[in-house]
């Protein structure tokens, strides 16, 4: 066993602090994968800083053609938003379709983006609307805060304040889910934005996150099931595991992409 | 996982081998990798974190040199463990051919890993094996192309 010194600062200044203070120190923001991970000691953190209970944290507004939801807003807050519900529909339909109900209950927006596996639904989302990301110290367009496997723009110890996600025209996101885990086998999500068409792909490549430039075009000059299904998709740069090959991966982003914009 | 790949390098073949044998070069070029010595002409003693998201671990291991065939190529090879994350091994065959003062270094590389580790599913495992293969490879080229080595 090991042992673990838990913090549950309330505000951004003592959340540095306690991140600084630590030998070995990290982020909680929901733990649905730290602690799973924790678990199995496949990681052993020193000081665990719980975000959580900073003020200003969590919760979901909307103004000027933009819904800002707060990093420790949970999936199941995002699900259940009446406001979320009515500008973009398909960001409550993915975050209801994360995980389990427990997951969906602890789990957050911010710790998901930060995290960033491959196979999570949010990035997609982000990726595809085009949203900012803002940290207690700048503001990161989601364009340049993907930076392949787990890895992402932030720095050590940069805490995720809010999402800043602009109304899009149109939205959907399909994803086939890894049955046992629910994370996405394949998951795509398509937006018309007001900058045009993008199509993001998750749980597919080898990279994670990604737009995929056949179907965006495909899509910006017909917006329908039929163009999404003429896009031909290279399995190149796609994972291989046993669920499924990078082949069969490349043919359910085709598949998903159809159904998405069938449910725009 | 397996892996292939090969990069020119604006150097001499004497200077890349040189730096392949170097412990200083290889520890600045392996990803992660905290400490490296020499215990024999062939064997060095490796301290090595690797993150993969949520995961951190310390591996404690070898790295041996083996099929030297100098100036020309060898096996790079290591093995790690990573107390009860598991283990990881894995092993480069490097081949150095000249192109004037040029060299080509190709390499094919394989990597394994066991305990619970594996558990996280060959997609993480194969994806981060293939970068982190890469990433030894690029900067290692980037080491002898920016430093720019006067062949001593």
């Amino acid at each position: 066993m090991y042992s673990t010194t838990y913090h549950k600062p309330a505000s951004i200044e003592d959340a540095i602090a306690a991140l600084n203070g630590g030998e070995d120190t990290k982020i909680l923001a929901g733990g649905q994968t730290l602690i799973a991970t924790m678990k199995q000691h496949l990681a052993a953190p020193s000081d665990l800083v719980d975000i959580r209970a900073i003020g200003g944290m969590s919760g979901i507004s909307a103004a000027g053609g933009a819904l800002t939801i707060g990093a420790a807003t949970t999936h199941a807050e995002v699900a259940s938003s009446a406001e979320v519900k009515s500008l973009c529909s398909a960001l409550c339909d993915l975050a209801g379709g994360i995980g389990d109900p427990a997951v969906r209950h602890q789990g957050t927006i911010g710790g998901s983006l930060a995290n960033n596996d491959p196979a999570a639904d949010y990035p997609a989302a982000i990726l595809a609307l085009g949203a900012t990301i803002k940290t207690n110290t700048r503001e990161i367009a989601a364009l340049d805060f993907f930076d392949g496997l787990f890895t992402t723009a932030l720095e050590e110890n940069e805490i995720i304040v809010s999402i800043s996600i602009p109304v899009p025209q149109k939205a959907a996101y399909a994803k086939f889910p890894q049955p046992a885990s629910r994370f996405a086998l394949v998951g795509v999500f398509v937006a018309q934005t007001d900058d045009g068409v993008r199509v993001a792909v998750t749980g597919a490549g080898e990279d994670g996150v990604y737009r995929h430039q056949g179907l965006e075009e495909a899509l910006g000059s017909n917006w329908s099931a039929s163009a999404a299904a003429g896009v031909p998709i290279s399995p190149d740069g796609l994972m291989s595991d046993l669920h499924g090959t990078a082949a069969y991966r490349a043919n359910l982003i085709g598949v998903m992409a159809k159904r998405a914009v069938a449910a725009t | 996982m397996d892996m292939t790949g090969e990069y020119r390098i604006a150097a001499t073949r004497d200077v890349v081998w040189q730096a392949l044998n170097d412990a200083e070069v290889l520890k600045a070029c392996i990803p992660g990798c905290e400490a490296l010595e020499w215990t024999s002409e062939t064997t060095l003693s490796a301290r090595v974190v690797q993150k993969i998201g949520p995961v951190k671990v310390k591996f404690n291991g070898e790295v041996e040199l083996v099929n030297i065939n100098a100036p020309q190529s060898y096996t790079i090879q290591g093995e790690g463990k990573g107390g009860v994350a598991g283990f990881a091994k894995g092993g480069a065959d490097v081949v150095l051919t000249k192109d004037g003062d040029e060299t080509i270094l190709s390499f094919a590389a394989k990597a394994q890993v066991g305990g619970k580790i594996a558990q996280l599913g060959s997609r993480l495992i194969d994806s981060t094996a293939k970068k982190l293969a890469n990433k030894f490879f690029s900067n290692f080229h980037e080491y002898l192309s920016d430093d720019a080595p006067a062949g001593d």
